[in-house]
Formats: C-alpha cells, structure tokens, sequence
C-alpha cells in the first residue's frame, strides 16, 4: 500500500477544483437521466393529479395523510445532520468534520427542498398555498398560529433559510478560489458570489464570529423543526399518535437518518470524485460510532414508544399497537426494527466501521427503516381511530409510489448541480487541517 | 509616496513577522490576505471581539418581539374562536417567537458580516491571486511622514518573496 503523502495547498486547490471545473461525459448522462427521472416520476403524476384532484393518491376519508407526508417527514428528517452535525462540531472545534460538512449541509439544503415539493403536491390545490403564510390575501384569511401545522411552515422557512446561509457563507472564501483558477463567464460569476473576497484579516476574522453565530442558532433551529414535525402528529388524539416522546424520537430518528445519508453521499463523493485523499477512514469510523450511538438511542425510545402505549391501559392505544406489531403493515414494523436496530450494531466492530461497502450497505438499509418508520406512523395509525365501524384503509397508489420515487430523482439532480456549482469539500477548511506553510515545516 | 506597496510571501512565519515589524515600525495602515484564517495576524492588527455579535443579539431580540407580535395580530384580525381556548394563546405563540428570533437572529448576522467585513467590494483593489492558493499578501499603504524605503527592507528582510508597487485605491 502506498504511504499517505498530506497534500500541499496547491495540491488542496488542484484536486477539489478539479471536481468543479473538470466534467466528464458521464457527470451529463446522469445528470440528463436523474432529471428525466425526476420529471416523468414526480412532475408528470403531479401534473396529472392537479387535473384529476388529491383523490389520484391513495388517501381517503380515513387515511388524510399518506405516503406525502411520510415522504415529507423522511426528507425533512434526512437534512437533519448536515446543518445540526456540522454546527456542533465547528462549536466543538472537531476538525474531521472540515473535509465534510459542505456536502453534509449540502444534502441539507436539498432535502428540504425535495421536502417542500412534497407540501405542494400534499396540499392538492397549490395555488392557495399562500394561505398559509401570514401575508394578505383575497379571502381575508390569517393564520391560525395556534396550529402546528403552522409552527411547522415558521420552522421550516427558518430552517430553510439559515442553512442556506450557513452552507454559502462558508463557501464564500471557496467561491474566491474557483474565480482565481477560472476564466471567461464562469470568472465574473463566481467574482459576483464570492462578494470580492480577498481573505483579508478583516474578513476572515468577521466570517469566523458570524459563522459561529450562524452554528449557534442552527442547533436549536434542527432541534426545533423536526420536534414541531413530531407535533404536527402528537398534537392530535389519534392512538398511536399522541405520545409525548415524539419530540425527542423524530428529532434522534431525524438525525440517525442524516447521519446514514451522509454515509451514503461520502462514499459516492469519495468514489465518484476521486477525493480518496480527504475523505478517510477517519470520517468513516466517527460516523460509524455516531450512528451506532444513535440507533441505540433510536432502539430505547422505540422500547419507550410500545411500553407507553401498552402501560397507558387505553384500548384504544393498545389496539393500535396491536395492528402496528401484527397487523397488515407488521412486516414493514419489523423490517423497520432489522435494520434500525439490529443491523447498525454490526458496527461495534471497527474492522465493519472502516469497510466502505458495508458502511454504504448499512446506510442505506438505515435509509429504507427510517423511511418505513414514516410510512408506518401514519398508515397504522390515522385510519383507525377509535371506533371500529369507521375503520379504514391506506395504500398508496401508482401516482403516490411515483412521486415518491421522483423525489430520490430530484434530490440527485440538485446534488449533481451542486457538486458543479461549490466546491463539495471546503477548501479553505481542509487547509487549516494540513501543517501550516512554515518556513521551519515545510 | 504616490503609491502603495504590496508584498508576497510564501511562508507563514515570514508574513507574520513582517507585519509585527512594520507595525512596531509604525505603519499602520496594512491590510494582510491568506489563504487560510490565521489568528496571530488578527492579534496583530488589534482585531479583538467583532461587532457581529451586536448584530446578532440586536436581530435575536427583535425577531423574538415580532414574531410574538405577528402571531398576536394574525389571531386578532381573524378571530377563530375554538373549543373556549385563549384568543392570545401565549405557549404556541412563543414557539412562533423562537422560530422568528432564530430566523432575525440570522439575517441580522448576515447583514453584520457584510456591514463589518466591507463586502460586497468588487471593485479593483490590491489582490494576487496566489493569494486563495498558498501564498500571504501584505498591502502597505502610506501616509505623508512614512518611510516606504524602510518598509521595503523590513519585508525583505522578513523574507517577502517579491515586492511591487500598487495603485492607491480612488
């Protein structure tokens, strides 16, 4: 095996610019394959259910919500690490987080994104979708803020936008370097976003304070989000629903999802891009811990979630958990609870924390448990409560299995775009992890 | 003097002890570029806490009222009265106060950052563009009574790779 040779500045430079300014042809058939995906699996069907109605989906009188919100729900839950895991680490100075926290904030950004197409298409009518932002309109109508729904809209908006600061502030000194290595259109574009910089000590000292401001208040923010995301649920009576612990559980569950997409997304980075030289097995076994961390903590409230209904003595909570472990959807609880639970302690070994492909397997059968998780919440839940005479169904229809598909489709397609737009590793970051350019040291 | 001065190092040890030494030497005006943050030239320079933070708590504390203050008008100008709960409910309103001192708090810190750090600037200034890769720059600009000539030997000295003269900004 070749010995480690720490890359020079100019070498940091080279090899992560290089990502950005060099495509080759297979970069523009995925690119032109995700989004032909995204269009014909998401755009289409919904397309053809605003001309048919919401009742293209597989919701009914019962099961209101469905496979939209469970996607909703999966997607919000998977921007979860990037912003929050990147904030508490720059706040906790750990410096293996330099090399990967702009694609983690990246994945952030975008899965909010893929998350709000999923309220547009959810909501049916999308044109009076402004009715639920506290602006004027043609009804007269104010939000009902008591409403989490409504926290919901605040919290999301805010989320929204304070990542999408976060992750461009950071990459402002990164977006100076792609304008000095460039040339023509692309160099007075990135001389517009890179606002001038010319890393001054003025500059560099103001970006430090304000993005640690700019940690600071994301932290509570991603905690803040996904606990009213649990409450849009918790809120209501529905058996199975309300529970108090669904704070903490969506917001350990959010995060144990992130986690795993960052898992996912660094190995195809690492393969893809060629960045074997930042992204290490370092990254690999402190992420490894992380989700083994929290898929115990996962497993405890899971244990929480059934003794609570079980102990509450409510037949109606105790039917509900019956259906949820037994019922027709049994199998998805279970298949849920093998790759939460049991398959994430594979990685108690390091010999399975520091091996690629196992990682990328493990994160990916995470991704399908935290996605059947959503999916069971409300599907075992919202069509039968309490009286048995009014019992019903949920199963998603072709439209809805569609749209769920395209939303992976759109989520690649704005990767793919990002990764061509800002350096995917922090250049700048990366630098400040090397031996410092020292006359004694170098 | 008719011009600025700017120099280029490539060492890091170099570039902070030419600008300790010009700054003992009394020239103040300088303005040092890296490729990376480097705290020792921001204690050069006298850079301590940085007014961002006003900015921040100024946004936090203001947010927090309006977002208050938007929950309370929304349920006043349309009255939904359900199951005898509180018009002015004051939990569920403070939880849109906090999502609105974060979201002020931020954009409070973003317009600190630009106000403080002077950018956007794109018009021309100094620059190289070594600069952003693994060079330091360091621009001198003189006043009436200052030596450029013992400027010039200090960074030498230090070990500045190449000195040239620059335009004063307009």
């Amino acid at each position: 095996m070749a010995e480690y040779r720490e890359p020079s500045y100019a070498e940091v430079n080279r090899d992560i610019l290089r990502t950005l300014l060099e495509t080759g042809p297979r970069y523009w058939i995925l690119l032109g394959f995700t989004s032909t995906i995204a269009v014909v699996c998401f755009f289409v069907p919904w397309m053809y259910q605003l001309n048919v109605g919401v009742g293209a989906s597989g919701m009914n009188r019962n099961a209101v919500w469905g496979t939209y919100l469970s996607s909703f729900i999966f997607w919000i839950g998977l921007s979860h690490s990037g912003t929050l895991l990147s904030a508490v680490l720059h706040i906790t100075k750990s410096d293996w987080r330099k090399a990967i926290y702009r694609s983690a904030e990246a994945m952030t950004l975008f899965s909010l994104m893929t998350a709000g197409c999923f309220v547009m298409v959810h909501v049916g009518r999308v044109w009076f979708v402004h009715w639920s932002v506290p602006i004027p309109n043609e009804m007269g109508l104010w939000p009902n803020f008591r409403s989490p729904l409504m926290f919901d809209v605040m919290a999301i908006t805010a989320y929204l936008t304070a990542s999408s600061i976060f992750i461009y502030m950071g990459s402002v000194p990164d977006y100076a370097a792609v304008r000095d290595a460039s040339t023509g259109l692309r160099r007075r574009l990135y001389t517009i976003f890179s606002f001038g910089w010319r890393g001054t000590e003025r500059e560099w000292h103001t970006l430090g304070w304000a993005y640690t401001f700019f940690a600071v208040f994301v932290i509570p923010l991603a905690v803040s989000v996904h606990s009213i995301v649990s409450w849009d649920f918790a809120m209501s009576l529905v058996p199975g629903m309300h529970h108090t612990i669904f704070a903490p559980y969506f917001v350990c569950g959010a995060i144990f999802s992130g986690t795993a997409g960052i898992v996912t997304v660094m190995y195809v980075l690492r393969r893809f891009m060629k960045l074997e030289r930042y992204i290490g097995e370092i990254h690999l076994d402190n992420l490894g811990k992380l989700l083994l961390v929290l898929s115990l903590i996962w497993t405890y409230i899971n244990i929480l979630e059934l003794f609570t209904g079980w102990y509450s003595g409510s037949s109606f909570e105790y039917e509900a958990l019956k259906f949820k472990l037994f019922g027709y959807y049994a199998p998805l609880y279970w298949e849920m609870i093998l790759f939460c639970a049991f398959v994430p302690l594979l990685m108690f070994w390091k010999k399975i924390r520091l091996n690629w492909n196992i990682m990328l397997i493990i994160s990916v059968l995470i991704n399908i448990g935290m996605f059947t998780e959503r999916f069971i919440i409300i599907a075992t839940s919202l069509p039968r409560k309490f009286l048995p005479g009014s019992f019903g169904f949920y199963f998603p229809s072709m439209v809805e299995i569609s749209i769920t598909v395209g939303s992976f489709a759109i989520f690649t397609t704005l990767f793919l775009l990002f990764i061509k737009w800002t350096p995917c590793v922090s250049i700048y970051e990366v630098k400040e992890t090397l031996q410092p350019l020292r006359r004694g040291a170098v | 003097m008719e011009k600025n001065m700017m120099a280029l190092f490539q060492y890091e040890d170099d570039f902070i002890a030419a600008a300790k030494k010009l700054k003992e030497s009394g020239f103040d005006r300088m303005c040092l570029m890296s490729p990376i943050p480097i705290p020792e030239v921001q204690k050069v320079t006298g850079l301590g806490k940085s007014p961002v933070r006003r900015f921040s708590l100024i946004g936090a504390i203001i947010g927090g009222l309006s977002g208050f203050a938007l929950a309370t008008a929304s349920a006043l100008v349309f009255i939904l009265p359900t199951g005898g709960r509180a018009i002015i409910a004051v939990p569920p309103f403070l939880v849109i106060a906090y999502e609105m001192t974060i979201l002020f708090g931020v954009l409070a810190t973003l317009l600190g950052f630009h106000i403080v750090s002077g950018l956007p600037a794109w018009h021309d200034k100094p620059y190289r563009v070594e600069t952003s890769i693994d060079h330091f720059s360091l621009v001198l600009e003189f006043g009436p009574d200052d030596n450029p000539s013992l400027a010039e030997e200090i960074m030498r000295a230090a070990g500045a790779e190449e000195i040239t003269e620059v335009e004063k900004p307009e």
